[in-house]
């Protein structure tokens, strides 16, 4: 049993952190069965696996969030007992969650000292020197935040350094990084994985959770793999391949993750779009994109992607510019008549734009194709029902029946149905934007396939993305997007990540 | 906090589990299989209120008594009818008591100008059209949240009533089709009660079965997926407010034939009563959830409690203090059956 080498090994090395048999249950669930991950000083360990694997029950028994059921937690060696967030904080774990759980209203100086102000002589909150000690963490973390500025006003690139100087200004020896990439853009990586070595150097151990493999192989020492909250394997990330972290992962081999069955794209137009500008971003953007084609949008964070994708299809105004679908022009511009004329937007965002959460599958289904479905405003529910389940079928769409509510469908589910949304309704040209975010890594390669699938049925996609894997593995033309321009256009043969980057950046 | 937690998280597991499951079969009604489970609380409360009510005082469950109840209820749920189309779009219309009193003294007075019941009620509809679709121009045009721009609305309504009318408009005429209105009957039903369960009707099938119902439903569960989807929410939402103004222009009439003159202060806490039967009866004031047959029993619910109350010659604050305290726990308990049914 692992639990017995840990005793071995705990004789010649202190581990910074050791949880042993961790097990944990939820009411009809295992979330946990006797896990076991151990963190050395100064190494950072990768903690992977798909949505539900147990990756957050996990972290959050650490942060003492949840309770565990059962298994042990000892921190530089010693037994710790973990019941309230408070107590990990204090036993130097600090955990760096998804969400960031900064006050937005108050400075960075004050949310860094928060749980704990310095004191002048009567017991008032000593400001000058939340300030002075502020400034010299960020300083030790490399880090150029104003301690003086207002924290909802940074982006979340930044909120993050904060979280994590919060961790230092805690003397935390262990830091735990919720899936911190989510939300940044490649240079902000850049920054991240910078820091992360620098709190590594200062011999802090850090659990870096994650599913995204590009990031394992650049960051972690080792990596443990979760699947149906077991450990499935814990080894140094040398003796791992990608495909063999996929197959630990989903627990099955992936050989193509881009498959591509569709013929070459046609020469018909569907979508042109002729020097669109916008108040906020886009300057003079001008593109085509042909039938059964993938047409894949490359930019960094605050580029233009989601700015040109809800432009297109009527869902912002333009200030400038022309967009026709079919030949024909977007005129109103408004969504109304870009979903008529055949073009809609998969949105990045699937809860707070895509997604009605407390409805039923079927419901979210119809909503764009519901007229087609009535007579005379009343709706022929069997006629939308029938169809809908051809839709379930046709895109594998797992879920107990049409009633479920969407929220209870995992991610790459719940994107399907969006997609299935769309085509339900008909279209010439969907834009999808960051098709694939925080979806599973076996999700990913069916809404891949899907994707292939709906080119080759002859529409025309336009693809926003800041994947290179996807954007590489996709697309038969490739655009690339800066400051609301694009800087540079290549053939799929043409392009490589070197020159994207460059084009990207400039 | 810890329970709630642990729900949220137990869920993606709880899907490994669903997703061996093939499809069941089909059940019988899509958004009917959503609600009933969410009004057995309220057929319960209502059962055993009328049981205990009728054990108490005999009179309770005579058919004069009933039909009083069910004359209440009628004046309510015309209005209530509109409110629960306004809280699914995720707006909510305060002035609903304001409006009713003014509509109410515009229509008398209409009548009195010119000895037409007709010119009257159509004066009164469309003065309360007017104001919904006031409401819904500022909500979505000057993009003010609704709770204010109606507490507004309805501030300047309660002001101005004064300023249209300083006292009560008595029925100079005396015509008695304007009295049928709220008085009469046809055959045993009152002329309200009958107007009502049109209005229900129209309304039940309009949220239940038509495009425009289920768009309603949409923009209130996720208003920029409803726009993305090519709907005109703002539309909808104006929509929504004009029906809402409309209705209250028929309880107006109702209200004003009841009392058999324009009462400037009529109304007052009307709205209150209407927001409390639709959230009593499961619509979530965030849009998106809520059913009509949910609001009928969240009325009858407010309204057996306002007769038994009077029934018992229990103290009339009672009328108040109680309706409160049902909505309170009414509103707590579906947040319990809610969070055990997430697992």
């Amino acid at each position: 049993m692992p639990a017995d080498a840990a005793i071995v090994v705990d004789a010649r090395t202190t581990f910074a952190l050791e949880m042993a048999g961790i097990s944990k249950r939820f009411p009809g669930v295992v979330a946990l069965e006797n896990v076991d991950l151990r963190l050395e000083p100064g190494k950072v360990h990768a903690l992977m696996g798909e949505n539900g694997a147990g990756k957050s029950t996990l972290i959050k028994i650490l942060a003492g969030v949840y309770p565990k059921d059962a298994g042990s937690i000892r921190i530089g060696g010693r037994e710790a007992d973990v019941r309230h967030p408070g107590d990990a904080l204090r036993q130097g774990v600090k955990v760096v969650f998804q969400e960031i759980a900064l006050i937005a209203e108050f400075t960075v100086a004050e949310n860094i000292f928060l749980e704990e102000y310095p004191t002048g002589r009567v017991g008032s909150i000593d400001w000058k020197a939340i300030r002075r000690d502020a400034k010299a963490l960020f300083e030790r973390i490399g880090f150029p935040v104003d301690p003086a500025a207002k924290t909802g006003h940074l982006p979340i690139s930044q909120q993050q350094m904060v979280e994590i100087a919060r961790a230092l200004a805690h003397e935390a020896r262990i830091v735990v990084m919720d899936e911190p990439t989510s939300s940044l853009s490649p240079s902000e990586v850049a920054l991240l994985f910078a820091v992360i070595r620098r709190l590594t150097s200062l011999g802090i151990a850090v659990l870096y959770v994650t599913h995204k493999l590009d990031e394992v192989f650049e960051i972690a020492d080792s990596v443990t793999v979760l699947r149906d909250g077991r450990r499935v394997s814990t080894r140094p990330i040398g003796d791992h391949s990608h495909q063999s972290l996929i197959q630990d992962m989903i627990g099955r081999r992936i050989d193509n993750l881009f498959p591509r069955a569709r013929g070459p794209a046609s020469e018909t137009v569907a979508l042109a779009v002729a020097g669109v500008s916008t108040d906020a971003k886009l300057r003079d953007v001008t593109f085509a994109a042909h039938a059964g084609e993938v047409l894949g949008f490359f930019g960094l964070m605050g580029a233009g992607r989601t700015e040109l994708a809800k432009a297109i299809v009527g869902y912002d105004p333009i200030r400038a510019g022309t967009i026709a679908i079919g030949g024909k022009p977007l005129h109103p511009h408004e969504t109304r008549t870009a979903a008529r004329l055949g073009i809609g937007l998969l949105t990045e965002d699937r809860k707070g734009e895509g997604l009605m959460l407390e409805l039923p599958v079927v419901q979210n289904l119809s909503l764009a194709a519901l007229a087609q479905f009535a007579r005379f405003g009343f709706i022929d529910e069997a006629k939308e029902r029938a169809t809908a389940q051809s839709f379930v079928d046709r895109f594998r769409i797992r879920t107990p029946g049409l009633n479920q509510t969407i929220k209870n469908l995992s991610g790459g589910n719940q994107q399907k149905v969006l997609l299935a949304r769309w085509l339900m309704r008909g279209l010439k040209v969907i834009v999808v934007d960051e098709p694939t975010r925080g979806i599973d890594v076996g999700a990913k390669s069916e809404i891949f396939a899907l994707i292939d699938r709906l080119a080759g049925e002859g529409l025309a996609v336009v693809m926003m993305t800041s994947e290179m894997p996807e954007l590489l593995g996709l697309s038969d033309r490739i655009m690339v997007l800066a400051n609301g321009r694009i800087t540079a256009a290549f053939t799929r043969d043409q392009a490589t990540q070197e020159k994207i980057l460059n084009a990207a950046i400039a | 906090m810890q329970r709630s937690g642990a729900a949220v998280l137990a869920a993606p597991d709880r899907r490994r589990v669903m997703s061996d499951i093939s499809h069941p079969a089909r059940p019988a009604s899509l958004v009917g299989s959503l609600t009933s489970k969410n009004q057995i609380v309220l057929v319960a409360v209502l059962a055993v209120l009328s049981v205990g009510i009728s054990l108490a005082v005999a009179q309770f469950y005579s058919g004069a008594n009933i039909i009083a109840i069910l004359r209440q209820t009628a004046l309510v749920l015309v209005v209530a009818s509109g409110m629960t189309m306004l809280l699914i779009t995720g707006e909510v219309d305060l002035s609903v008591g304001a409006s009713i009193a003014f509509v109410g003294v515009v229509a008398m007075d209409v009548i009195n100008r010119t000895n037409s019941v007709f010119l009257g009620a159509l004066a009164g509809i469309l003065f309360g059209g007017a104001v919904g679709l006031v409401n819904g121009l500022i909500v979505t045009r000057l993009k003010v949240n609704s709770l204010i721009a109606t507490i507004g609305t309805m501030m300047i309504l309660q002001g101005s009533v004064f300023l249209y009318s300083r006292e009560a408009v008595q029925n100079h005429h005396h015509i008695a089709s304007f009295v049928d209105i709220g008085a009469g009957y046809v055959g045993p039903f009152p002329i309200p009660v009958i107007i009502a369960a049109a209005v229900f009707v129209a309304s039940y099938i309009l949220l239940r079965h038509t495009t425009r119902g289920r768009y309603l439903y949409a923009v209130g569960a996720n208003p920029k997926a409803a726009r993305l989807s090519g709907l005109r929410t703002d539309q909808l939402k104006l929509f929504a407010f004009v029906v809402t103004g409309l209705l209250v222009g028929v309880a107006g009439l109702i209200l004003v034939s009841l009392m058999n003159a324009g009462q400037p202060t009529a109304g007052r806490g009307f709205e209150l009563t209407v927001i409390a039967s639709v959230i009593l009866g499961g619509t979530s004031l965030s849009g998106g959830r809520g059913t009509l047959t949910g609001t009928l029993l969240g009325v009858l619910v407010l309204k057996v409690i306002d007769n038994g109350i009077i029934m018992l010659q229990w103290s009339q604050d009672l009328q108040m203090i109680v309706p409160g305290v049902v909505l309170i726990i009414a509103t707590w308990l579906d947040l319990v059956r809610r969070r055990a049914d997430a697992g």
